[in-house]
């Protein structure tokens, strides 16, 4: 066993090393070693992926290299992403390999006789060479799918790229959490200051809209090293209540339709949304001659957008609904409880939103009856 | 070569070399269609290999339910897929049909037929479609099967036309092999839809007429109506279609009089039944209407489906000790002959008569000769073998042979009498192959004769 895990330590390394310039170094000689060690561990997956005790101790070694490494604010792991990439180790190594200029003619040379021996030569990794097949046509699958059919879909959380960059985020985080139980808040701030914001964030609300995650079959015969699913979700909204700049900037970027489904699965949420919008309402003041409620800096959130919000908001299944209806009622009785429009935001707000919805019913022919709102 | 040239190829080989690298490369790196995502993915620390997959099946389940929306929202203008997107999404799944990822999007192109009224999804795709189904390249469900068959004809057809080669070039005279390619095709199942049933028909119509009326074609087409009726016997009974679709020129009486497995009819009511059948098909065989699709050739097609109650009626003749029925009689002679006139049909009706009485005056005595047995059977005259009184003569002879105690120890005389040339050894193996098919569906008859046969056939295959 012990031998295994020093295995596993000194290919992590390998594959480290192996984006680097250091490359200039290899020959032939090491390529084969590094290839007959991936082959290795890929055949160490392949066995004792499913036997619980195995699978636990390389977890547990590889989370410690990623603790040494500087655990999860210093960035990307360079080595293995998880457990299940010790599946494909030896497709990581051999594009990384393939792709790394700094490697010597002579090395490269060899690789490719290795990747690509042609038909009948005896001894090749047939393995290897069906992974890369199958990998080059998923990819060119991919692509002439997004160049010939693929429309963005408006509706984010069904768009098949933000999902799946949704369920890498979990994957992600559900494995960072089994490594260190405050890994997860550290990795996501780590990512937020790296990353592209606004994509980010798009990610996040999708990742929280995500169906909770059925356990994989491969892994239901093993005892339960895992925590329950859904853990991915409940690290980011945990994350999300703990930064309030990131959380405002969520609330900023995001459509209403959007926030406000976020907001009604996790519960959590919505009285930190609701906290916001009241600040934000708060900051509008009524200008008398245009007869709107405007903000004072260039950075207020306007009053069609407030308005959108709150609308959206008032649409959702009842807990939701009924607690922002309240929270409205709440601030407009603490402004004075006015009827009049002008006064105080609330009290409009909840005007247009009462107006809006008799509108809305004239419109699909329903009774004018008592409404709700 | 001159020396100026010489250096210029050395580079050209090394920049060849490099450039195949820089494809293969190209290939299998992440071909960054979209930077943010790529950022994002190695942000957080996985290579393409570690998702495309899961990229890959997203992609195919968003479109493939971009579909199906498109197919049942009509009316909802505003998310139709265009005609155009239709196509050329179809146009590109033709090279990647036979990646196993996108089989729901190929399923979801097949059911989701749009609003337009002609087809809008290139023929390539359903040719592409249609040969990795043959090859068994794809697994799809047998709905999405249907609806290929049903949008592109030519398909269709393939499929049939891959089915008589198989037939053709596997071992001749094997039933239970040939039931098995017929199984294997789907073309049973679906045929379960009228629409695809006609073609299928037509076409064994046609190899029927080309052949002349080869028996091999005959069982096939047996063996195919039997398992096609299994099919849909299977089949939701609310979705059933009537008989008439099916069967448009048939009466119905007719159609489900023939229809009925002999296994769901009581051996007492076999020969009632027969006697209905023979009414029936009399009535429809010497129709004369002006203008009517029905008579002699039309009737022949329609009874030779049946291969349950086709080849039950010699042995039902040879079984009964009374006086052979008319009607059977008439339903015999149909069968090995529909073209005779009226007065040719009298005629050989009385001959099959007159052997069926020698036969059967032989059936009680213990010790026969083949000699014998073959003159009874009004072999051995000059007339051509292949004329069909002489294989219906033929068939009796093997029957009584099968049947009959007295018959068993005489057996390969007789056969051997039989059989002088290869063309009728190969029919007396069709028959023997034939009846033990039938046997073991029916499950009706004795041990000994099933054995015999068995050592028959065995024997007569070794020869041939």
């Amino acid at each position: 066993m012990e031998s295994l895990l020093q295995h596993l330590d000194r290919f992590s390394e390998l594959l480290a090393v192996s984006r680097t310039t250091h490359v200039r170094t290899w020959d032939p000689v090491t390529v084969r070693r590094a290839l007959q060690w991936a082959r290795y561990l890929r055949h160490i997956h392949r066995r004792f992926g499913r036997h619980g005790p195995i699978r636990t101790t390389l977890e547990r070694r590889l989370h410690n290299q990623w603790r040494q490494e500087g655990g999860f604010g210093r960035g990307p792991v360079p080595g293995l992403a998880n457990f299940q990439a010790l599946g494909h180790c030896d497709v990581l190594l051999s594009l990384r390999l393939l792709e790394n200029q700094a490697l010597g003619d002579a090395a490269r040379h060899y690789l490719v006789q290795q990747l690509f021996p042609g038909p009948g030569v005896p001894d090749a990794d047939e393995t290897l060479q069906e992974s890369l097949a199958r990998l080059a046509r998923c990819g060119s699958a991919v692509h002439m799918l997004r160049f010939n059919g693929y429309r963005k879909n408006l509706n984010l959380q069904e768009d098949s790229l933000m999902k799946t960059q949704a369920e890498l985020l979990l994957e992600r985080l559900q494995e960072v959490g089994k490594a260190e139980a405050e890994g997860p808040a550290r990795f996501l701030s780590s990512l937020w200051e790296r990353l592209p914001q606004n994509n980010f964030l798009k990610v996040i609300a999708v990742a929280l809209l995500q169906p909770p995650l059925s356990p994989r079959p491969q892994e239901e015969s093993e005892p339960s090293i895992h925590k329950t699913p859904g853990e991915g979700s409940q690290a980011l909204v945990h994350w999300l209540l703990g930064n309030s700049e990131v959380f405002a900037a969520f609330c900023r970027a995001l459509p209403a339709g959007l926030l406000t489904s976020v907001t009604s699965r996790h519960p959590a949420l919505s009285p930190v949304y609701l906290g916001l919008l009241t600040d934000w309402g708060q900051r509008l003041h009524y200008d008398l001659q245009e007869g709107i409620w405007v903000g004072t800096e260039s950075q207020d959130v306007p009053w069609e957008e407030l308005h959108n919000r709150f609308q959206s908001l008032c649409q959702a299944p009842p807990p939701l609904k009924d607690k922002v209806l309240t929270a409205l009622e709440a601030c407009k009785a603490q402004d004075g409880d006015f009827e009049v429009p002008g006064l105080s935001i609330w009290t409009d707000l909840l005007l247009a939103l009462r107006s809006g919805a008799f509108r809305k019913r004239q419109v699909l022919g329903l009774s004018p009856g008592l409404s709700s709102v | 070569m001159p020396k100026e040239v010489q250096p210029f190829v050395m580079t050209s080989l090394k920049d060849a070399r490099s450039q195949i690298l820089g494809v293969l490369s190209h290939i299998l790196s992440a071909l960054r269609f979209d930077k943010e995502v790529a950022l994002f993915t190695q942000g957080l620390g996985y290579a393409p290999v570690d998702y495309y997959h899961g990229l890959l099946k997203n992609m195919v389940l968003s479109l493939a339910s971009e579909l199906r929306e498109n197919h049942l929202n009509g009316f909802n203008t505003q998310r139709r897929m265009t005609p155009e997107r239709l196509a050329s999404l179809s146009r590109v799944c033709v090279p990647l049909i036979t990646l196993p990822d996108v089989d729901p999007l190929v399923e979801a192109l097949l059911v989701c037929h749009g609003h337009e009224p002609q087809e809008i999804l290139q023929p390539e795709f359903f040719e592409a479609v249609n040969e990795a189904i043959l090859l068994k390249k794809i697994s799809l469900p047998m709905s999405a099967v249907v609806c290929l068959w049903l949008r592109h004809l030519p398909s269709l057809e393939k499929a049939m036309l891959h089915l008589f080669e198989k037939l053709i070039s596997s071992e001749r005279n094997c039933l239970r092999r040939i039931e098995c390619f017929i199984k294997d095709s789907s073309l049973p199942q679906a045929a379960c839809h009228p629409a695809i049933f006609r073609v299928v028909d037509e076409m064994f119509r046609c190899a029927l007429l080309e052949t002349d009326g080869a028996p091999e074609i005959i069982a096939t087409i047996q063996v195919f109506t039997q398992c096609f009726v299994e099919a849909l016997g299977k089949e939701n009974k609310q979705l059933r279609f009537a008989l008439k679709t099916y069967f448009p020129y048939t009466s119905p009486s007719l159609a489900m009089v023939l229809l009925q497995d002999p296994q769901d009819v009581p051996r007492e009511h076999w020969l009632q039944t027969l006697k209905l059948i023979s009414e029936l098909l009399r009535e429809a065989a010497e129709d004369q209407t002006h203008g009517s699709r029905r008579g002699p050739l039309e009737s022949w097609f329609l009874f030779i489906h049946f291969g349950g109650w086709a080849e039950m009626v010699a042995e039902q003749l040879l079984r009964s000790a009374a006086e052979p029925p008319a009607a059977l009689l008439w339903l015999l002679a149909f069968y090995y002959s529909p073209h005779d006139g009226r007065q040719q049909r009298a005629q050989t009706m009385v001959q099959v008569e007159a052997v069926l009485g020698r036969l059967l005056a032989m059936s009680g005595s213990s010790s026969l000769s083949a000699r014998d047995l073959h003159t009874a059977a009004g072999q051995g005259t000059e007339t051509d073998p292949r004329a069909p009184a002489q294989q219906l003569a033929r068939r009796l002879l093997l029957h009584f042979v099968l049947w009959a105690p007295g018959g068993h120890t005489i057996a390969r005389d007789a056969i051997a009498l039989m059989a002088h040339t290869a063309e009728i050894t190969h029919e007396i193996i069709g028959f023997l192959d034939q009846t033990l098919y039938r046997w073991d569906r029916l499950g009706i008859e004795s041990p000994r004769s099933g054995k015999l046969a068995r050592e028959l056939l065995k024997e007569l295959r070794t020869q041939v």
